[in-house]
């Protein structure tokens, strides 16, 4: 296994709370990792030890196989935080060429690279506006920009679609998924599960500062599913249930939820429904959405743990 | 470094293409003569002429005597009467105020004659009536003891006069000392006020446009604030070269055209003297390296508050006040430094880091090491660094942390406990 990050035992306690209290994780190469978590679940607080601004307390960081060192590994990191902004009186590309020169990249190098990026995003007139004048939508997309100007190996994305419309939230998606095959780990923090079912292949959850969830996303809905079948098809109605190896849930027209034992597997279900002459047009397993699984488990904790205590 | 040096390079130039920077140029100079002869003019504005009763019961004070003294310096009047003013205000018998010169021996004068007035007057006004009536009175003394010219002129002017010299310091001269001192002392104080205060805006200003964390995954938030600071001292060093090269090229106009321009020949004659009588080299380096010093120490500690606040303007002056009234309480020790330069209170002031950028800027015109021993230079110039040393670090821990928290108000308290904070 080829992971480029890999945390071991993190530890950071404020005064208030533990904010990450042990967490062990490995991300792969080339992987598009959900970190998910409620709020104030210590998402935040581990991401700033993965970038270097804050040290842990306890454990260690292994980046790249080498132990990570903020001074040289940031130039290796993009990160676009939740809390983002630029300078709002510097012109757009000065700005731009400003943070990758931060980044380590040379006056040059970053400009050729500027324009490649301004032009895949049709951005090319925007050189000498202020950023003050450029709207909400238009700010997000030239700070994706800015994050993986420098070619990082791994981008670490904080809620990246809030405040993009539809068109371009797809772009930057389209721009994830091609980074993923180019090679690029991403991590991903969001609260949209919708978002995180369609773009992650692994997933963490985390809540109150620890770990409850980290496989892939196939692996946590067989986790967490339920055993329960949507079968749609002629002559259901007509079934005797009496015999039947599994509950009903709901019927509704010609279509009926069903609840299995875990023993009886779907095969015996599906010789029982053609031996009762059943006319199978869709027979297929439900399983929860990352939504349910998240609601789930963390549900029942109190969301608002006190953060500042005074 | 490199990354310390490319911010630097956007902290200055952001400033520098600015037009406030322009125009703050320009008109700094403008103000600040303004300000200094403003002062001078007020001061010669409100000087009070007095017309002032003389009822002499003597017979020395005559008519003539008083006219002719009026005649000289018309500035206050001396008014012969008969009788004491009746009536105890200006407005109706047109007197400042009154003197009765009672009946005097010529030998022995009187020294404890009494002007009465109807309000209270500075001693230049009274001054000045007084020094007519002596004039009046040496008339009748030269008269009485039958001096003539030539004898009158070896009473004036033989006389034995004291000049305190510094021995151990040849070039110190008190009043360009003084004047110096005090220019420099201001100078550097509104240096530390003025720039002190735009890092404190700069910080709060990446605090509010949410790109702090953006730039500390880049940067260390020691470097970032280091960069700042030293790019807004080179916008302040800038500003400082452009106007001494002002300076110089009017200086040398000055010369040029001196002989052809009375006033300008004697301001250029009198700007020689001046430089003649102190160490220019010696200043100029010694401010330099107090202005960067000071600015180097106060700026870290606005820093500092520029991230620990939010966007409300009202917290940030409030808890910059502490560190301003540091910054007054300077130009007040300085005040008392340029008045006795070898008193502990100059000394203690000059050595101390957060008052020595100012205190010491006005000793050092007094000369070194005359006034100024190199221990005392050498001691405060070591202490200014290992100050200023001191809180661009602690700062830089209160900025890593106050940097990234939003929403809460922070106390100084709390600032304190972050610089301890370990980690």
């Amino acid at each position: 296994m080829d992971s480029i990050l890999s945390l071991k035992h993190l530890r950071k306690h404020f005064e208030s709370q533990k904010a990450v209290d042990d967490i062990s994780l490995e991300i792969e190469r080339g992987q598009i990792f959900g970190l998910l978590g409620p709020n104030g679940a210590g998402k935040t607080t581990l991401i700033r030890m993965i970038t270097g601004i804050f040290y842990p307390d306890q454990g260690e960081i292994f980046f790249e196989g080498k132990k990570f060192d903020p001074l040289i590994d940031v130039a290796k990191i993009g990160y676009m935080p939740e809390e983002r902004g630029l300078y709002k009186k510097m012109k757009v590309g000065e700005q731009v060429l400003y943070l990758a020169q931060l980044k380590g990249l040379h006056k040059q190098e970053a400009k050729r690279k500027i324009e490649n990026w301004f032009g895949r995003f049709g951005m090319e007139s925007w050189w000498d506006k202020k950023v003050e004048d450029l709207s909400k939508g238009m700010g997000q997309k030239l700070q994706f920009v800015t994050t993986v100007l420098h070619d990082p190996s791994l981008i670490i994305l904080d809620e990246p679609f809030s405040g993009l419309d539809p068109v371009n939230s797809n772009l930057i998606k389209d721009e994830i998924f091609r980074l993923a095959q180019g090679g690029s780990t991403i991590i991903f923090s969001t609260h949209r599960m919708e978002q995180v079912e369609e773009i992650c292949n692994h997933i963490a959850l985390v809540n109150k500062g620890q770990k409850i969830l980290d496989s892939t996303v196939q692996e946590v809905k067989q986790q967490y599913k339920k055993h329960q079948y949507l079968i749609t098809g002629r002559g259901l109605d007509k079934l005797a249930m009496e015999q039947a190896p599994f509950t009903p849930v709901s019927q509704k027209d010609n279509s009926l939820l069903i609840q299995i034992a875990a023993q009886p597997n779907s095969s015996t279900v599906l010789r029982f429904l053609l031996d009762q002459q059943v006319e199978i047009t869709a027979f297929q397993e439900q399983l929860p959405s990352l939504n349910d699984i998240f609601i789930q488990s963390v549900g029942n904790t109190p969301t608002a743990r006190t953060f500042e205590k005074n | 470094m490199k990354k310390i040096w490319i911010i630097i390079e956007r902290e200055y130039l952001t400033r520098v293409r600015k037009k406030t920077f322009v125009i703050s140029t320009l008109l700094f100079p403008l103000l600040y003569i303004a300000l200094i002869g403003g002062m001078g003019f007020i001061a010669e504005k409100s000087k009070e002429t007095l017309t002032v009763a003389v009822i002499d019961y003597s017979g020395y004070f005559t008519k003539e005597a008083i006219a002719a003294e009026n005649n000289v310096d018309p500035s206050s009047t001396l008014v012969l009467a008969t009788n004491l003013p009746q009536e105890n205000n200006k407005e109706d018998n047109g007197y400042d105020g009154y003197i009765a010169i009672p009946s005097l021996n010529w030998q022995q004068g009187n020294d404890s004659l009494i002007l009465s007035t109807y309000k209270s007057y500075g001693s230049a006004a009274t001054g000045v009536v007084e020094s007519k009536l002596n004039r009046i009175w040496r008339r009748v003394l030269n008269d009485s003891l039958q001096l003539d010219v030539s004898k009158q002129a070896i009473l004036v002017q033989s006389k034995i006069g004291l000049i305190s010299r510094n021995i151990s310091d040849q070039q110190a001269n008190s009043a360009t000392a003084e004047g110096i001192g005090y220019f420099a002392g201001f100078l550097v104080y509104f240096i530390l006020l003025i720039y002190g205060s735009q890092v404190m805006m700069g910080v709060m200003e990446e605090k509010t446009n949410r790109i702090a964390e953006v730039i500390v995954s880049s940067v260390r938030p020691f470097q970032m604030m280091l960069g700042k600071i030293l790019g807004i001292g080179a916008v302040a060093l800038t500003q400082f070269l452009i106007w001494i090269i002002f300076v110089f090229v009017v200086y040398n106009v000055g010369v040029k055209s001196g002989t052809s321009m009375g006033f300008m020949a004697e301001a250029v004659g009198g700007i020689q003297r001046m430089m003649g009588s102190v160490n220019v080299p010696l200043i100029l380096g010694c401010f330099a390296f107090y202005f960067l010093g000071g600015f180097f120490f106060y700026a870290s500690l606005y820093g500092a508050i520029g991230s620990a606040v939010n966007e409300d303007m009202r917290e940030a002056q409030s808890l910059s006040f502490p560190v301003t009234m540091l910054v007054i309480l300077s130009i007040a020790v300085m005040t008392a430094a340029v008045a006795n330069p070898t008193g502990p209170v100059a000394v203690w002031g000059s050595i101390i880091p957060f008052s020595s950028p100012i205190v010491m800027m006005a000793r050092i015109p007094y000369g070194v090491p005359g006034t100024v021993p190199v221990w005392q230079l050498g001691l405060s110039m070591a202490l200014l660094i290992a100050g200023f040393l001191t809180t661009v670090w602690f700062a830089g821990k209160i900025y890593r942390t106050g940097i990234l928290m939003y929403g809460k108000k922070i106390t100084w308290k709390e600032m304190i406990r972050w610089a301890f904070a370990k980690g």
